[in-house]
């Protein structure tokens, strides 16, 4: 009882919304302790800062600061070639900034103690002097410049690490991944004429500069080296989530751009979740859509939103559900007769985007629920993993039968789905055990059922959800003595895929590692400040921490052992999405087309999608 | 709730659907439980005066479910009825004459014919099988088996028929007979002596054993054969008490496991396990012997320990025999794997 009561609470502080206001005074250090490595981490990891920045302007200074960290995960992930990559873009149109600050650069390195005492009381005259130095400039031209002396100093660190090994090979890297740093960097006309003027001045830099590199980059150029990649899984990183919303196409609808970061932040969670807010966001999509002249509705209107879908994409990997939602809808729009005018197709095809949302997913999770809860008896202990919607469904339309039953909630870091969960069902009046997947074999000891959501279910009957759910099933099936324990999956036929997997390997999503150095639930929600962000973008901007933040850093003298993980030799982090459950595993299959064993999932997929 | 509305649904017509279904079973010794269950609607649609769908389809709801609260043991039933609701519901569907727009009495007359032609055709499927299934009883083979199944009856005599020739291929059969003293027939011999002496008859070695010997005969077979009261969603089996210990101990001798079943017996239940049948049964029940006193007070006769067994009539006692146990299921649309139940019942079911 005493876990129960403590997994409960821990529940509901930590769940979300209403419980903002109160948890932001009192949270325990374990919030705290979420803040600061962030916030630590990026300060560490902000690249070199002290003998360059100090010059630039202060409101350039932050946004090269934040610039650079972020750009510089990606480019440590991605290994030595395409961290060279902005320097050949970006130095180019503003050479002459970067020649005239690496000389303001080499002078106040000279006194290289200097910085830290200098950095509050000089930066006005440090403006002052770079301004007078290259004329008025807007705030673009000093956020150009910026980055343009990070470049430089990018190439600089480059060519260092290239010198030993002989200079020949040096420019050959930096000109394919130019085009890569294009994108982020607005202004980078002329790339290939600029590149070889770039290169040159980068080698003439070299001498005066070694000193000051010497003292930073060296040692930071071998750990940047190091592949931070789990090679099994090497594959799985294709490129990082997107972090802004800057380099989108403007074909790209508002609400879908809204909703590809909710998706990046977990805001919209869950494969229904997400397949019903591509759906809805596809619908504003179309009736915001005017057919080009020239082009037929049918035609143009699926390459129109083929953009949105891959902007959606790059957010975060598309689920299943939303690619058996889309190529739905993609069909349904080259199935419109072209002499049908543009206003009937597009009601037409709102319609079929709602009665679709209807048919697959609300009404299934109904039938679903039904018939899921009739497998719940009195006196049952139902063991279920993480968040799933449609089990929530069920269990509240068994408890409102009547039924007595307890739930045991298993939850899992990072994402902590599971909180959610037991703070409705608790509300709801279930009897709630919340624990972690460390107190597995407890949780199952007394199980009778289990209940799994899913991601996907493949052809061969095997279950693609989220990790963690296969370690669940096969205990339960696995319990020592005693009868097995029936594991049950709810999943909408909208979820089956004709693709088979064979191991959780092959097919798989990659997130973010950092998520698992924070100590806390990833809730960056966008607009809506995390108890734990305000300690950390005010730390981001490099302010002393104010009094209100005082335990944060309290917290920060003892920064998690994995803060640094990049810098650390030897150390990778994996963060794998899902898992796959072997069909041996699952005993039934609850759908909306009735309840089946895993080894008929590519029938009934094969007639819900020729239907 | 259904059992009153039903009651006087079916009271207000002379028809009685529980008493015609009884009386459809003793007088037709092969006739299954499905088939009279589909039998009865017939005969009720024959005499109910309905005149239109809804009607039709309401009365057909109503005296189904009278008839399975009736039932002790409704599961072989219910794949009868289903499958003729179902049946009546997509014709009723179908465009043309016989869908809605039709003339109703057009559609009933054809409903009829059609039930009785699936009758019929349900009745045939037991030669089907035994076509099917007589490969499996290899020269030389002894067969384990057991209940009073009729297609695993006619399956092994057929194969005997096949056999009996010059060129005779002979096996051997071992019968498991119920031991349950509730499972004597009217002759006062256990289910299944019947096959066991037209077997003998054909000339067929039948070795006769209670089911506390299973285990032990177990090393002289070389198949199991069995029947089934129904096969379920996971293609598992629904059949008598006593088939699921069989299915275990060939499992854990390696012995193939067969299943003989029609398929108007598929059922859409989905048991997860012994105790999941959506019907119940008092096989295991508690008692104190206090409680025995009690009941022997109440009742005259002293009989503890068979009277939960008598209670509910030992010939309907089930149990569940899950998918893994069974190595294929032999029926009249051919020898399926355990997991192209659910493949068929999703076709007739979509």
């Amino acid at each position: 009882m005493g876990q129960l009561l403590s997994g409960l609470w821990h529940a509901a502080r930590a769940a979300g919304g209403a419980a903002y206001g109160i948890i932001a005074g009192v949270r325990p250090s374990l919030s705290q302790r979420a803040a600061t490595p962030t916030t630590s981490e990026k300060v560490a990891h902000a690249p070199p800062p002290p003998p360059s920045c100090n010059h630039v302007s202060p409101r350039a200074n932050p946004v090269a600061a934040s610039t650079s960290s972020m750009s510089s995960q990606p480019q440590s992930t991605q290994g030595p070639a395409p961290s060279a990559a902005p320097p050949a873009s970006t130095s180019t149109p503003a050479t002459s900034t970067s020649t005239s600050t690496s000389n303001s650069a080499s002078t106040s390195t000279k006194p290289p103690k200097q910085p830290s005492s200098k950095q509050p009381a000089k930066p006005k005259d440090n403006a002052a002097a770079a301004s007078a130095a290259d004329g008025a400039l807007t705030p673009a031209e000093l956020k150009k410049k910026a980055k343009a002396e990070k470049a430089a100093r990018r190439a600089r660190e480059r060519a260092e690490r290239e010198a030993p090994a002989g200079n020949a090979g040096g420019a050959a890297p930096g000109t394919p991944s130019a085009k890569k740093g294009a994108a982020g960097s607005g202004g980078a006309g002329g790339k290939d004429a600029a590149a070889t003027p770039g290169q040159q001045q980068k080698g003439q830099k070299q001498a005066p500069r070694r000193g000051s590199a010497q003292l930073t980059g060296a040692a930071e150029v071998k750990k940047k080296q190091e592949d931070k990649n789990v090679a099994v899984f090497g594959h799985l990183y294709g490129q990082q989530r997107r972090t802004t919303v800057a380099g989108a196409g403007k074909e790209v609808h508002p609400a879908v751009l809204a909703l590809g970061l909710q998706m990046r932040d977990y805001v919209v969670c869950g494969s229904s979740a997400r397949c019903v807010a591509t759906l809805l966001a596809f619908k504003r999509v179309i009736e915001a859509y005017t057919t080009p002249l020239g082009t037929s509705l049918a035609r143009h209107l699926t390459t129109h939103l083929s953009h949105q879908i891959t902007y959606l994409s790059t957010c975060r990997p598309l689920s299943i559900s939303q690619g058996n939602a889309i190529r739905a809808l993609k069909l349904a729009i080259s199935s419109i007769d072209p002499s049908v005018p543009e206003a009937d197709a597009k009601a037409e095809l709102s319609d079929f985007i709602d009665s679709f949302i209807r048919e697959k997913i609300t009404v299934a999770d109904q039938v679903i629920a039904g018939s899921a809860a009739q497998k719940i008896q009195d006196g049952d202990v139902i063991v279920t993993f993480a968040g799933s919607s449609i089990v929530k469904q069920t269990l509240l339309t068994a408890h409102k039968q009547g039924k007595k039953f307890r739930v045991s909630i298993i939850d899992s870091r990072p994402l902590f789905e599971g909180k959610n969960l037991a703070r409705t069902l608790a509300n709801a009046g279930l009897d709630v055990q919340y624990s972690l997947m460390n107190g597995i074999s407890h949780a199952i000891k007394d199980a009778t059922k289990v209940f799994l959501g899913a991601h996907a279910m493949t052809s061969n009957g095997r279950l693609y959800s989220r990790v963690g759910t296969a370690l669940v099933a096969m205990s339960a099936k696995e319990r020592a003595g005693g009868v097995e324990v029936p594991v049950i999956v709810c999943c909408e036929t909208v979820k089956f895929t004709d693709r088979v997997a064979l191991d959780s390997i092959v097919v798989n999503e990659i997130a973010d590692a950092d998520e698992l150095v924070i100590a806390d639930p990833v809730q960056q929600l966008t607009g809506l400040p995390d108890p734990a962000a305000p300690a950390a973008t005010e730390l981001k901007k490099g302010k002393a921490a104010p009094p209100p933040v005082e335990p944060s850093t309290a917290a920060q003298k003892v920064p998690s052992p994995l803060t640094d993980w990049k810098g650390s030799a030897n150390l990778q982090l994996l963060n794998i999405m899902y898992d796959v459950t072997p069909a041996e595993y699952v005993d039934m299959v609850v759908t909306e087309m009735g309840s089946l064993p895993p080894s008929a999932v590519p029938i009934v997929h094969r007639m819900s999608t020729n239907l | 709730m259904a059992a009153p509305t039903s009651g006087s649904a079916t009271a207000a017509k002379p028809f009685d659907i529980v008493a015609t279904y009884n009386e459809l079973l003793r007088s037709d010794p092969d006739l299954t439980m499905p088939i009279a269950a589909i039998e009865a609607l017939v005969l009720l649609l024959t005499h109910s005066p309905s005149s239109t769908i809804s009607e039709t389809l309401d009365l057909l709801e109503k005296s189904t479910a009278h008839l399975k609260q009736s039932i002790p043991n409704p599961i072989g039933l219910s794949a009868g009825t289903d499958l003729f609701q179902r049946y009546l519901i997509t014709t009723l569907q179908r465009p043309g004459q016989l869908g809605p727009a039709g003339d109703f009495n057009a559609i009933r007359a054809h409903l009829l014919s059609n039930g009785r032609l699936f009758i019929r055709r349900a009745k045939e499927s037991r030669d089907k099988i035994a076509a099917f299934g007589r490969g499996f009883v290899r020269d030389g083979s002894t067969v384990l088996t057991n209940g009073g199944s009729r297609v695993v009856a006619s399956l092994l005599q057929k194969a005997a028929d096949e056999k009996g020739g010059p060129s005779a291929v002979r096996f051997r059969v071992i019968y498991v007979l119920s031991s349950a003293k509730g499972s004597v027939d009217n002759s006062g011999e256990p289910e299944g002596m019947e096959t066991v002496r037209a077997l003998r008859a054909k000339g067929v070695p039948v070795a006769t054993i209670p089911e506390s010997a299973v285990a032990y005969a177990m090393g002289k077979a070389d198949i199991v054969i069995v029947g089934a009261e129904g096969v379920v969603e996971n293609g598992g089996i629904v059949s008598r008490m006593g088939t699921y210990q069989i299915g275990l101990l060939a499992k854990a001798m390696d012995k193939p496991f067969y299943c003989v079943a029609e398929s108007h017996k598929f059922v859409r239940i989905y048991p997860l396990g012994q105790y999941d049948l959506p019907i119940e049964q008092r096989v295991i029940d508690f008692k104190t012997e206090e409680e025995v006193a009690d009941e022997a007070k109440q009742q005259q006769e002293v009989t503890p320990v068979v009277r939960p067994v008598n209670s509910a009539d030992s010939s309907d006692v089930v149990d569940f025999t899950p998918p893994h146990l069974i190595s294929a299921l032999i029926t009249d649309s051919g020898v399926l794997t355990p997991s192209a139940v659910s493949e068929e019942l999703i076709k007739i079911w979509f």
